[in-house]
């Protein structure tokens, strides 16, 4: 059952939206609806709050992006899989809070963030070879070494923060070194999703996984490298965590799935797999930062940011649904 | 349609619960000889007390899983349940109707729930996910992320009242039992609930009113889970924001220990409540032993993905052991 109608899989010429008017075209980009929604609430913002459209207010928005920027788009490249990573919050938290061990035995920098990216990578590899090797949805399979991996870093650190941090960490929290890690990450995995042969196999094993591997798609293989790959850009994005807080504390990347997660889905990432978009992920994350920063600032209570995270969640797939329903 | 699913005497389930209830003999006989604390009458009451409300939850999420459904927001329900009990009890309302409008919060965190995976026809997974957030923020912003201890004395004593020297909790929860599984294994909508979940399509087409019974499902679960929120706020006589944060890991894990199948039509109430027990046993364990109890989280992932992938997980270590080199993916959805 293939599902595809982002205009930019590139798959097949055919699932292209040829049809209709320009504006109809216009509309069947997976990703304009987004748009649209983000430029409509950056205008009522700026309009019913004084100094929304302030350059401050963006760094702080463009700041939050980053961390779970990083890790939602090695979310979408699971979900194009059809799969899930429940387990992004706590690999990070993982990789860095027993690579922090060694930070304070005194390993100069260059070996504690290798080590932390190892740690990260070990970790999705875990959960790849989990799921392509056991008969178990991912999703419980994640949740399983979600818990497994927050439990063995509760019993190593005792629950214990790691501080002070050496001054030198801090480089890639603050400035633009975030922002240029982002956007490198982002440009990187648009152009492996639609112009390498291993990102549009991803769309197909998503879409039809059977199908794909009777076509000669290494299925398990290109599955492994997407959760290495989530382990990976989780942990990355745990160092920058560090570079802005200036201290490790066991509890870090706690409810990052569910951001993630919301961010893919509000992205217009189908959650069944097969068809979405990186740029897509990217603006999803950037409409949620948006909305959250607009409520912080109209003072609404930061309690309420799970009801609206859930909310625009629901919304989203209940509008992918419906674009399946209709097909 | 297969007949083992409507015979509660399948062998295979039998077996389950057999081998479900020796590993919890097993864990009773070893902590006995490994702590004298452990047999002792105190030690066993304080055990089915702590149980209470996961066992709840666990009932629950079986009727649920069963139904070919999915449920992430108990622990969430659970909690909501207290905090509306409690905020309404302050605001200066009696407390049986703040104790019946905080079980009907419940019923509609389900009717919610139903009516996104039934009537929307959206994944009960990410749907779930979704309304766990959703009412865990309603909690946080009902207590202002304080603990709440302001309930009446006589609710609050709840937790020292015996009946036959065992506490009324656990009976509360031996009852919901009952109750259920007689609705499961005795009613006509209990046979619909797992014929629902065996096959939907066929359930559909045998005239099953499919919507229907899976909005009573949901519904119920809630009504169970905010019943468990109540035992466990009179339990440890007060109501905190993070109640059941672990709940879907735990109570998931037990489900599935029990023998009830992940994609639905085939499980038990009483498997779940063995896995239930066991888990609580082994963290009991650990206390007694003085170890770490952050080893019960990592045990309990080991577990969920063991008992899962059982029969996948002996199958691929033995081809990795024949070296046989098939790239055959393993369905998962």
């Amino acid at each position: 059952m293939m599902r595809n109608n982002n205009s930019q899989t590139s798959i097949d010429a055919s699932v292209r939206p040829t049809q209709g008017s320009w504006l109809r075209r216009f509309f069947q980009v997976r990703e304009i609806p987004i748009l649209l929604y983000i430029i409509i609430m950056m205008i009522v913002f700026s309009i019913s709050i004084n100094g929304f459209l302030a350059v401050k207010n963006f760094e702080n928005i463009s700041r939050q992006i980053t961390t779970i920027g990083i890790v939602s788009v090695g979310m979408t490249l699971v979900i194009l899989t059809g799969g899930i990573d429940l387990s992004v919050g706590a690999m990070l938290s993982f990789a860095i809070n027993i690579g922090g061990q060694v930070i304070v035995q005194g390993w100069p920098i260059w070996i504690v963030y290798p080590f932390m990216l190892l740690l990260g990578l070990a970790l999705g590899l875990i959960n790849g070879f989990l799921v392509t090797r056991i008969a178990v949805p991912a999703l419980i399979i994640t949740l399983g070494t979600m818990n497994i991996y927050r439990g063995i870093l509760m019993v190593i650190t005792k629950g214990r923060y790691i501080t002070p941090i050496p001054s030198a960490y801090s480089a890639l929290g603050h400035g633009f070194v975030p922002f240029i890690i982002f956007a490198v990450i982002l440009g990187l995995f648009i152009f492996i999703t639609l112009r390498t042969r291993f990102g549009r196999n991803l769309f197909s094993i998503g879409g039809a996984e059977q199908s794909a591997l009777y076509s000669g798609v290494p299925v398990r293989r290109y599955k492994m490298i997407v959760y290495v790959i989530s382990g990976l850009l989780s942990a990355l994005a745990g160092l920058i965590l560090i570079g802005r807080s200036g201290f490790i504390q066991p509890q870090a990347g706690t409810g990052y799935e569910l951001n993630a997660i919301a961010a893919v889905v509000i992205g217009g990432t189908s959650i069944f797999g097969g068809s979405g978009s990186v740029l897509g992920t990217f603006l999803g994350s950037v409409l949620m930062a948006l909305i959250l920063a607009g409520l912080t600032m109209l003072a609404v209570n930061p309690y309420w940011i799970g009801l609206i995270t859930g909310v625009l969640i629901i919304l989203a797939i209940a509008v992918d649904s419906l674009r399946a329903l209709r097909k | 349609m297969n007949n083992r699913v409507f015979n509660p005497r399948a062998t295979s389930q039998v077996r389950t619960l057999l081998i479900l209830a020796a590993v919890n003999i097993i864990i009773m006989v070893a902590l006995s000889f490994l702590s004298r604390t452990f047999l002792t009458y105190g030690n066993m009451t304080a055990v089915m007390m702590r149980m209470s409300e996961l066992a709840m939850l666990a009932i629950a999420e079986t009727i649920v899983i069963i139904s070919g459904g999915f449920d992430l927001s108990v622990g969430a329900t659970m909690a909501l349940s207290g905090a509306v009990a409690g905020t309404l009890y302050v605001a200066g309302i009696s407390f049986p109707v703040a104790f019946t409008i905080a079980l009907a919060a419940g019923v509609a965190v389900g009717a919610l729930n139903a009516f996104l995976v039934v009537a929307l026809r959206l994944q009960p997974f990410i749907v779930t996910v979704a309304t766990m957030s959703m009412v865990r923020s309603v909690v946080y912003a009902l207590l202002k992320g304080n603990v709440l201890t302001e309930f009446p004395e006589g609710f609050l004593n709840l937790g020292y009242v015996y009946l036959l020297k065992i506490p009324v909790i656990f009976l509360i929860v031996a009852a919901t039992a009952v109750l259920v599984i007689i609705l499961l294994r005795r009613t006509i909508v209990g046979r619909r609930i797992f014929a629902i979940g065996a096959n939907e399509r066929t359930a559909f087409i045998s005239g099953i009113h499919v919507k229907r019974i899976k909005f009573l499902v949901y519904c119920l679960a809630g009504l169970i889970c905010a019943l468990g929120g109540l035992l466990f706020t009179a339990r440890i006589r007060a109501i905190i924001p993070d109640a059941g944060l672990n709940a879907p890991l735990e109570v998931i894990t037990a489900v599935l220990i029990g023998g009830t199948l992940i994609t639905g039509g085939k499980g038990s109430v009483i498997g779940s409540l063995l896995g239930i027990l066991a888990m609580f046993l082994l963290v009991n364990g650990f206390n007694l032993l003085g170890l770490n109890p952050f080893w019960e989280v990592i045990i309990l992932g080991i577990i969920l993905i063991y008992v899962v992938g059982q029969e996948s997980i002996s199958r691929s270590f033995g081809a990795l052991i024949n070296r046989r080199k098939s790239d055959r993916p393993i369905s998962t959805s």
